[in-house]
């Protein structure tokens, strides 16, 4: 490297946008019918294209993945609830479960000044050189942010840590009222953060699209007479926002947007453990469980939202039978057998498009603690993992679901070397990495895209 | 099958060997290990009964502990031994049998454990009353390289307890165990956030 890249290298910043559960898909059709501007503006100046997100796609998993560049087999996030075998405890993993460095604590250690805000899976805090300040897994804003004192700063701006998804299942102008009133300060608190501090590397998170994909894809997909204008307003807005931010920005500051899995419509919500039961896989002790603490000690497996099933193996579940290694392997080659023949009770349509045995998926020190399956299903069967249900499917006011194949990676001014889905979310790490000029640790299981 | 393992307490009478074995013990079971204490006291009125405080009846008390240990250990359990178990040479055959030995030395000075004399046994002995009696009137020898030290005189029953259980962790003979990140208040709050979203 010469002394000007050198020079060039230093003074090398990058504002990264995640925009939570937006697909590539949408993207390019609002764009093609000219709904979004700013964003037609910036893929004339970059690249843009389809990435593939994490299994199992949930914003914990695919977040943890981006920020560490690692599979979970090594960062120890497999969703936004997990189980503690040796008592079956089921808890909510953190930032203090994620193992491994992220990105902004990489770029920390290298002197670089960061700003992180609304990231999934950064609370509690970690330390890093500027401030972060978490997302959504905290409740309390007082300890929303590092260095601490941040908090009185988004207190006083009457900052929102997220929207009340609640509202959605009562009144869905009340909840489009709060998405834009969260945005809205999101924004300000990020605006004032732009201007105010010194930094190197900026994130922005934005979750409230993957809220609104949630409650209102499936009006949007109608063409509903009265929210599908909502969904469109809510992206123009958004695409408002991009055009601000993209114009404060000087030419030595590279700017990154990407989204962490795509969406589509949901048919049906399809209740696992309910279908483990009735298939003779899953017995409880009691008659209305209120957690997996509760399964009988002959079950074979059980499982956790979303489509992540657990042999219940002897010598690691407090509860376990199933031996290792011929009788573990034995349940899961029949499960997933069983899994892929499983139908739709009113359409007779099959439901599980993939089924992976865990070291398909993971490897690393955190292998171990994954699920030992992970299914697949097929767009518009959501699965998830309720003891209390009754019945085998239902439907909701939850009308969106996310997709494996649909995220997107939009880099300006430069181009991404790969075609559509030849890349994932873990490769966006030492992409960023590498357009600061830094070194990639060397586990990173990610490739920078350059 | 978990991996089983030995963890062999170890120091003078009143050192406070069967507190925390014990307190180790109610921690271990609730993560989910079949735990068997084998404490010298106890071991003495079955295992061990007849046998005196000769050097070779020490000695074969300690090994016959250790062999239960041994058997418990390699079928997955975690065994606890709790036993003055003075003299290094016999403390160290175990280790060797046994392999996954863990060695807690309950440091506490003799002053002390005089002073505790839980069972008057220490009165007796330096009334001449009982030979051979740790401490007075045997030898204890020490550790010299015990995997945890525990300084009963100067730590609480929790501190000594929870210092074990790391170990424990460090070595990878058991999983650190879940801090619960919230309080109940905002556990209650993420959970519902979850849930609302679909995500629980």
């Amino acid at each position: 490297m010469g002394l000007l890249d050198r020079l060039s290298f230093k003074k090398r910043r990058a504002l990264v946008i995640g925009l939570d559960g937006v697909p590539f898909s949408l993207l390019n059709e609002l764009s093609a019918k000219g709904r979004l501007p700013n964003w037609a503006k910036l893929v004339e100046s970059g690249s843009f294209k389809r990435m593939n997100s994490i299994h199992p796609c949930v914003s914990s998993v695919a977040w943890a993945t981006y920020m560490t560049g690692r599979n979970p087999g090594k960062h120890n996030i497999y969703g936004f609830v997990d189980r503690y075998p040796p008592s079956m405890e089921v808890f909510i993993p953190t930032s203090r479960d994620m193992a491994g460095q992220t990105l902004w604590e990489i770029l920390s250690r290298a002197g670089k000044r960061v700003v992180v805000i609304n990231v999934p899976l950064t609370y509690p805090p970690r330390e890093v050189n500027g401030i972060l300040i978490s997302g959504f897994l905290c409740t309390n804003i007082d300890k929303i942010a590092y260095p601490k004192e941040m908090a009185g700063v988004l207190k006083e701006m009457g900052y929102r840590i997220d929207v009340d998804a609640w509202q959605a299942r009562n009144s869905l102008d009340r909840f489009l009222e709060d998405l834009h009133l969260t945005l809205d300060k999101r924004i300000e608190a990020t605006l004032h953060f732009l201007e105010k501090e010194e930094w190197d590397f900026f994130q922005l998170h934005i979750m409230e699209t993957d809220r609104l994909n949630h409650f209102l894809w499936g009006l949007w997909e109608e063409r509903d007479a009265q929210y599908g204008p909502e969904f469109l307003a809510y992206y123009q807005k958004i695409d408002g926002i991009l055009g601000r931010i993209s114009a404060m920005l000087d030419r030595d500051t590279r700017l990154i947007i990407l989204s962490d899995h795509g969406f589509c419509g949901m048919k049906k919500e399809v209740f696992l453990n309910q279908w483990l039961q009735r298939e003779g896989w899953l017995k409880f002790r009691e008659e209305n469980p209120k957690s997996v603490k509760d399964i009988h000690q002959e079950s074979k497996a059980y499982s956790l939202i979303p489509g992540r099933i657990y042999v219940n193996l002897a010598g690691r579940e407090s509860s376990g039978s199933v031996c290792f290694p011929d009788e573990y392997e034995r349940v899961r080659d029949e499960m997933k057998d069983a899994l892929l023949g499983m139908r739709d009770p009113d359409s007779g349509e099959r439901i599980i498009e993939r089924v992976f045995k865990r070291e398909e998926l993971y490897h690393g020190p955190h292998y171990k603690d994954g699920p030992d399956l992970v299914a697949i299903p097929r767009n518009g069967y959501d699965l998830k993992g309720n003891l209390d249900k009754k019945e085998l499917t239902y439907k909701g006011p939850l009308v969106g679901m996310h997709t494996y194949d649909d995220a997107f990676l939009y880099l300006k001014d430069g181009e991404i070397n790969r075609k559509d889905n030849q890349f994932e979310v873990m490769d966006v790490m030492p992409t960023i990495l590498k357009l600061m000029g830094i070194n990639s640790p060397e586990d990173l299981d990610g490739e920078a895209l350059l | 099958m978990k991996r089983g393992f030995t963890v062999w307490f170890t120091g003078l009478s009143c050192s406070g060997k069967t507190t925390v074995s014990q307190g180790v013990a109610e921690e271990l079971r609730k993560r989910g290990f079949k735990v068997e204490v084998l404490d010298g006291d106890v071991v003495r009125t079955n295992l061990s009964k007849g046998l005196g405080f000769s050097r070779e009846d020490r000695d074969t008390n300690i090994k016959r502990i250790g062999f239960v240990c041994k058997l418990l250990s390699r079928n997955g359990a975690v065994a606890i031994g709790a036993a003055i178990s003075p003299y290094r040479a016999t403390r160290d055959y175990n280790r060797r049998e046994i392999g996954d030995f863990v060695e807690v030395y309950c440091r506490c000075p003799l002053e002390v454990c005089i002073e505790r004399d839980v069972k008057g046994l220490y009165k007796k002995a330096l009334a001449g009353e009982i030979p051979n009696y740790t401490g007075i009137s045997d030898p204890y020898e020490e550790p010299l390289n015990p995997e945890v030290v525990l300084e009963t005189d100067k730590e609480t029953k929790e501190e000594s307890i929870s210092k074990v259980i790391r170990k424990l962790e460090e070595l990878h003979y058991i999983q650190p165990a879940k801090v619960p990140e919230y309080s109940g208040e905002e556990e209650e709050k993420i959970q519902k956030r979850l849930a609302d979203l679909g995500y629980l």
